[in-house]
């Protein structure tokens, strides 16, 4: 039996605790961190005392409590680079070396990866300008190793005085300094299951069942999630987020708003070798290799440490787009091993990001909550950053509700536009916001005409934009015959299927193959199996007593299913064909929480949800340098 | 100049355990290499029959503390019962085996002597006059040697990482110390030993060779089901077979504890590598593992090590064992024990 | 009985599933990134603390401190996830938490927070600890302690504790041979060094965290630091094993002369 929302309510209901708090906060990262911050520094005076009154504590400054699907608060997943705009408004005098991992952007550079292979799969044009480019390259001082630096980058896409971050160490040296302030109470470890909504109202969370089996039945040391009752809920639980996707789905999108471009970042942090002498500070943004459609980075932190990694977007109209082995093949193109090639990986993750942006904005606020961060549509998507403008998001809230709080009034979905939303919409984010809006619509198109939007929509500040308005992605995947019709007979990808199927593998690894991809040349050490990725520095864990959150919700329709994007697409190998072929395996033991499951599954059921549920759930990567 | 005290209590019958009589044969070893003094001490119910272990130590004295009140390992009278022996020989080095009535006292008794303890020393030498000890930290993850300059220094020393004396020769008279036990020391009774069900499997320290069960057994195989109740039949046939230790990555193990219908004699007992044991065996065979530091260290003392893994990139197999057959376990076990019969 | 002062003293160590790689620091070995690594309270100390809340919920009037000694900012990181299992007091002593430290030093600042505990009575006290630890593993702190409280009933690798009708403690301890050693001793003060005992981890509990939390801040912002150090032990050499050996990969063989292969290794001696 389920609710509206999906969420799997035990019969008979046992009973449930219940306690109350002034401000519910649901998700830890940049944004949170943002709002917290600031949220902390108004609670009390100098001397100690209140600065404003809890409502539910009369006479105690206002109870703030923050809950965090993951293990820790810098389990998040992410190495970026960031202007830090909005941080630096928060933190004004920052020294970048108080964070670990963090340091100033020195030097970025963009380049245009050739396939030094010949496996990818690449348009008449851009086979063409490639030719081009290996014919004349040797005469240009900016192209090397299949590779061409650009020698001009729009501003657009420059970072220019901003930093490199672990967003895990970040997140850490947040949540550090919040937690010895004392004025907020965060707790890592515990999903929050859904929204608690009284009529329009929120009026707090539920958080998730705990003793209970992978199919959410009570068991040994059964303990129902609690209910914190909160006259305001914050939900910053990013895009796969539950909270944040269940008040989508009970107040609906605003209207023309969708939720449609996604992408999965995946990367790993690796030692450097010790030759090589890349100075900390250097950024490197690919795109052309693996394929067209993948775009690549590469940061280098202090200690001769860097984060390489690629995003693999929707738009990339591969069944069998499974990052992990793109990412192997990243590593190698020449441009990349050169600094490379000796180095070890430390850790690896990965997470779903939301690249609709500006059109992706949820109701931001409504009676009782607030919505802020990338699932509410901070990240900009033309200049490729969302850290900045999330962390910025949550500043702006947290000025809103001091605002509230110091005039005592409530946290109605009137008051918190006012407070809220208004200065959102004043602010540098939504202005940049609505340029980049339309910016990525030409990737629908392909990737020639995706970069040319890009660049139309960056140099006339949104005025100007190509291509059309993007679809779900379940309606762009074709089939797998489909996509490599010419390259692999239909006969043999029937085969294939059926080994891997017996083999209980996905497909990915034995198409490409097929399609010319050479086998990695595992070393142990950079260039490891999937399985022992998921087992470096700090591994997935997945505590038991708790349901599985990734459930495949009509058993019928994955049976009919053809391309099981899902198992394909899994970041962690969590997802495998099932027992029968059918309904697909999960194991939670290996799920790293990215969620690109939750946006892959071909299976529309009604209106643009698909057959897979993405619930809250307990465990994953335990990487804090992420 | 050196005096060096190898200190140990005796077994039910009087004698030396084994892992005494390495640690007697790491303290001889020593004592000769820094030219140091050695004495004996030895203390329980019975001490008479260890005296002719201690044959051809060269130990310049042999100390006893006899008596009913030191028959059980309890901390006061084992406490007191070292002390005594260690004031009586007043070492600058003891050496003791790290059993568990030793590891139980000694930090405290090393404390009472205004001295310093290590305990799980893999070895101990010589170097420059001075003595020096192995041990290691992070759950057998790296491996440090290191000195003391205070003195007395109690070390134990791990079972099988020496090897053990040969007596040879007469045995030494034993010279009893005094120590008077009092009710204050009597609050604790040793009542009895709870075993484990006979039919219970654990790691047996004394066996030829460890069998590493991981979380594989208990996942779908190739016909997409578990077999659980095949995979406890096999691995029970093995173990009897071949009086095999039981070990089991901590997957395996957790998966039991939560109630799982999983390998039914597995306990966190049989838990090897991170929290659980780092055992030591001639020979280890891991079967279905998949892991990487920290996991691995759980044969990290294992001499000989073979894998049977589908995956020969999996991180227990490449780089950590001598061999890895990339095969079913399920099959090879069947075969193994086919043969074994 | 009007319950037990159970005093778990349980360090913070990084999470055992990290990469963990020594370094040379101005004071001796450390471990590279040491502050950057995710911690976890010990495993053992963490069984120790759940055996602790267990038997105090199980004993009216009893009530459990957790004695922590770490560096503040990775105690109270650890305080996060620990704090939401089971009710404590904590009393946190800032200082290293790393495993290159003395075993006596650690024990002497123990000691000291022990006895600094308000109204801790030792007819009713238990001092509670990991027999084990994922750093050290010294293996040596806990019975140091004792004996600078001058508790002399000392229990090592105990996995079970059971008040009896007297007032005794039944205790198992785990000894040679896969058995337990059963004890019992006559009633507190008894120190207790914990194997795996036999509890499943706790369910997180919001309300517990809560009440916890309120103890827990100002807990740090009063902590002491401890002087920690390496006394007088001197480092030689720290080296990660070499791991690697030359595997042989056997593919395609049959089963049967894989088996064959085995069964040969085996009885080879």
């Amino acid at each position: 039996m389920s609710n509206e929302n999906g969420a799997i309510i035990s019969t008979p209901e046992p009973e449930r605790q219940s306690m109350e708090v002034d401000i519910a906060c649901v998700g830890f990262g940049p944004a949170m961190g943002g709002f917290l911050t600031t949220l902390s520094r108004g609670l009390s005076n100098a001397d100690g005392t209140p600065a404003v009154e809890s409502a539910v504590s009369p006479g105690m400054p206002p109870q703030v409590v923050c809950y965090e699907r993951a293990d820790g608060l810098g389990f998040g997943v992410s190495g970026v680079v960031t202007r830090a705009r909005g941080i630096r408004a928060t933190f004004p005098g920052l020294d970048a070396s108080q964070i670990p991992m963090a340091t100033a952007i020195k030097h970025e550079r963009v380049l245009y990866l050739l396939d030094p292979i010949g496996a990818s799969r690449r348009s008449a044009a851009l086979r063409a300008a490639d030719l081009g480019i290996k014919a004349w390259g040797r005469l240009l001082p900016w192209y090397r190793d299949h590779a061409l630096e650009l020698p001009y980058a729009p501003a657009f896409l420059h970072k220019k005085g901003g930093l490199v971050l672990s967003i895990g160490q970040f997140n850490q040296w947040v949540g550090e300094q919040l937690m010895a302030g004392g004025q907020v109470q965060l707790w890592p470890g515990m999903p929050v299951s859904q929204p608690l909504v009284d009529g329009d109202k929120v009026v707090g969370v539920r958080l998730v069942d705990q003793g209970v089996a992978k199919n959410g039945a009570p068991d040994a040391g059964y303990m129902p999630g609690m209910d914190v009752k909160a006259q305001l809920t914050v939900v910053a639980d990013g895009p796969v987020g539950a909270v944040g996707r269940a008040l989508d789905e009970r107040f609906g999108m605003p209207e023309g708003h969708h939720v449609r471009e996604w992408a999965v970042g995946m990367k790993m942090v690796v030692d450097l070798p010790e030759i090589c002498t890349l100075p900390e500070g250097t950024v490197f943004h690919t795109f052309g290799y693996p394929e067209p459609e993948i775009f690549g980075f590469m940061y280098v932190h202090p200690g001769r440490v860097a984060s390489v990694g690629i995003f693999v977007p929707s738009w990339f109209d591969s069944p069998i787009r499974t990052s992990y082995l793109y990412l192997q093949h990243y590593v190698q193109h020449p441009y990349v091993w050169q600094y490379l090639k000796g180095g070890k990986m430390r850790s690896w993750g990965a997470k779903s990001l939301q690249e609709s942006g500006k059109r992706g904005e949820p109701r931001l606020v409504g009676d009782g909550f607030a919505r802020i961060g990338e699932s509410s549509g901070t990240t900009n998507v033309l200049t490729g950053s969302g850290v900045d403008e999330a962390w910025a998001s949550g500043a702006q809230l947290a000025e809103g509700v001091l605002e509230l709080l110091h005039a005592k009034k409530p946290f109605t979905r009137e008051n918190l536009e006012a407070a809220y939303v208004a200065r959102r919409r004043a602010s540098w984010v939504e202005e940049e916001g609505l340029v980049a809006e339309k910016a990525r619509d030409g990737f629908g198109r392909g990737v020639v005409t995706g970069l040319l939007g890009m660049a139309l929509s960056g140099m006339t500040k949104g005025m100007l934009n190509l291509g059309p308005e993007p679809v779900p992605p379940h309606e762009r995947l074709g089939s797998i015959e489909g996509y490599y019709q010419g390259k692999i007979p239909t006969a043999e990808v029937a085969r294939i299927r059926d080994e891997c199927r017996k083999k209980g593998q996905s497909l990915a690894a034995a198409l490409m193959r097929r399609a010319g991809w050479p086998d990695i040349p595992y070393d142990g050490q950079l260039l490891v199996t999937h399985q022992d990725a998921l087992l470096v520095g700090g591994k997935v864990q997945a505590p038991g007593g708790y349901a599985d959150h990734v459930v495949f919700l009509q058993p019928a329709v994955c049976e009919s299913c053809g391309s099981k994007t899902c198992i394909e697409i899994c970041s962690a190998q969590a997802i495998a064909p099932g027992e029968t072929g059918g309904v697909p395996a999960f194991d939670r033991e290996k799920c790293v929480h990215c969620g690109a499951c939750l946006w892959n599954c071909t299976q529309a059921l009604e209106g643009e949800t698909t057959n897979i549920a993405f619930r809250a759930g307990a465990g994953g990567l335990h990487s804090a340098e992420n | 100049m050196d005096t060096i005290l190898f200190l140990s209590h005796t077994e039910q019958d009087g004698k030396l355990p084994r892992a005494g009589l390495e640690a007697l044969g790491a303290a001889k070893e020593l004592a000769q290499a820094l030219k140091a003094t050695l004495v004996a001490g030895v203390f329980g119910k019975v001490t008479q029959p260890a005296a002719a272990q201690l044959a051809g130590t060269g130990a310049a004295r042999a100390l006893a503390v006899t008596g009913a009140d030191f028959a059980d390992a309890r901390y006061a009278t084992d406490a007191a019962a070292a002390e005594a022996l260690s004031r009586a020989a007043a070492p600058t080095i003891v050496i003791a085996p790290g059993t568990s009535r030793l590891s139980r006292v000694l930090p405290a008794v090393a404390h009472r002597l205004g001295g310093r303890v290590d305990t799980h020393a893999t070895a101990v030498a010589a170097k420059d006059g001075a003595p020096t000890l192995t041990r290691w930290f992070y759950r057998q993850r790296m491996e440090a040697t290191l000195k003391r300059t205070e003195r007395p220094w109690v070390v134990l020393i791990d079972g099988g990482c020496h090897a053990a004396v040969v007596p040879d020769g007469g045995a030494p008279a034993l010279e009893e110390v005094p120590v008077a036990i009092g009710d204050a020391q009597r609050r604790t009774r040793v009542t009895g030993f709870k075993a484990p069900r006979s039919d219970a499997q654990t790691i047996r320290p004394d066996a030829k060779i460890l069998f590493v069960a991981g979380a594989g057994w208990t996942k779908k195989q190739a016909d997409g089901k578990p077999h659980v109740e095949e995979a406890e039949k096999l691995i029970l046939g093995f173990l009897g077979a071949t009086k095999a230790s039981l070990g089991s990555s901590k997957s395996l193990v957790d998966l039991s504890g939560e109630g799982n219908a999983v390998l039914t004699f597995m306990s966190h007992l049989n838990q090897i590598g991170q929290t659980g044991a780092t055992p030591r065996h001639p020979k280890g065979l891991a079967t279905c593992c998949h892991g990487e530091e920290p996991h691995v260290v759980g044969w990290r003392f294992i001499n000989e090590r073979r894998a049977v893994n589908l995956d020969p990139n999996c991180g227990w197999a490449r780089g950590k064992a001598d061999v890895v057959y990339v095969a079913d376990a399920f099959e090879v076990v069947a075969k193994v024990n086919a043969l074994l019969k | 009985m009007s319950g037990y002062q159970i005093v778990v003293c349980g360090s913070i160590v990084p999470d055992p599933l990290q990469t963990l790689e020594p370094v040379t620091g101005p004071s001796g070995p450390v471990l590279k990134n040491e502050l950057m690594l995710p911690a976890v309270l010990d495993p053992w100390a963490g069984h120790a603390l759940y055996e602790a809340a267990n038997l105090a919920a199980k004993t009216p009037g009893s009530k459990v401190w957790l004695v922590s000694l770490g560096p503040k900012a990775k105690v109270q990181q650890v305080m996060m996830a620990v704090g939401q299992k089971v009710p404590f007091e904590l009393v946190a002593l800032d200082g290293p938490a790393g495993g290159f430290v003395d075993a006596h030093e650690t024990a002497a600042a123990l000691a000291d927070a022990v006895k600094a505990i308000p109204g801790i009575d030792r007819t009713k006290l238990l001092v509670f600890g990991g027999w084990e630890s994922a750093s050290r593993g010294a293996g040596a702190t806990l019975q140091i302690l004792g004996e600078r409280l001058e508790i002399h009933d000392q229990f090592q690798g105990v996995d079970q504790i059971a008040p009896q009708a007297d007032g005794s403690l039944e205790i198992l301890e785990r000894v040679e041979g896969g058995q337990h050693q059963i004890s019992v001793v006559a009633g507190p003060p008894a120190l207790l060094g914990w194997a795996t005992g036999n509890l499943p981890e706790p369910r997180n509990n919001p309300q517990v965290g809560m009440a916890n939390m309120r103890g827990i801040m100002p807990a740090l912002q009063k902590s002491k630091p401890a002087k920690v150090g390496t006394g007088d032990l001197q480092y030689l050499a720290v080296t990660l094993p070499k791991a690697q050996r030359e595997t042989r990969v056997v593919k395609n063989m049959p089963t049967d002369e894989i088996a064959r292969e085995i069964v040969e290794w085996i009885s080879k001696d």
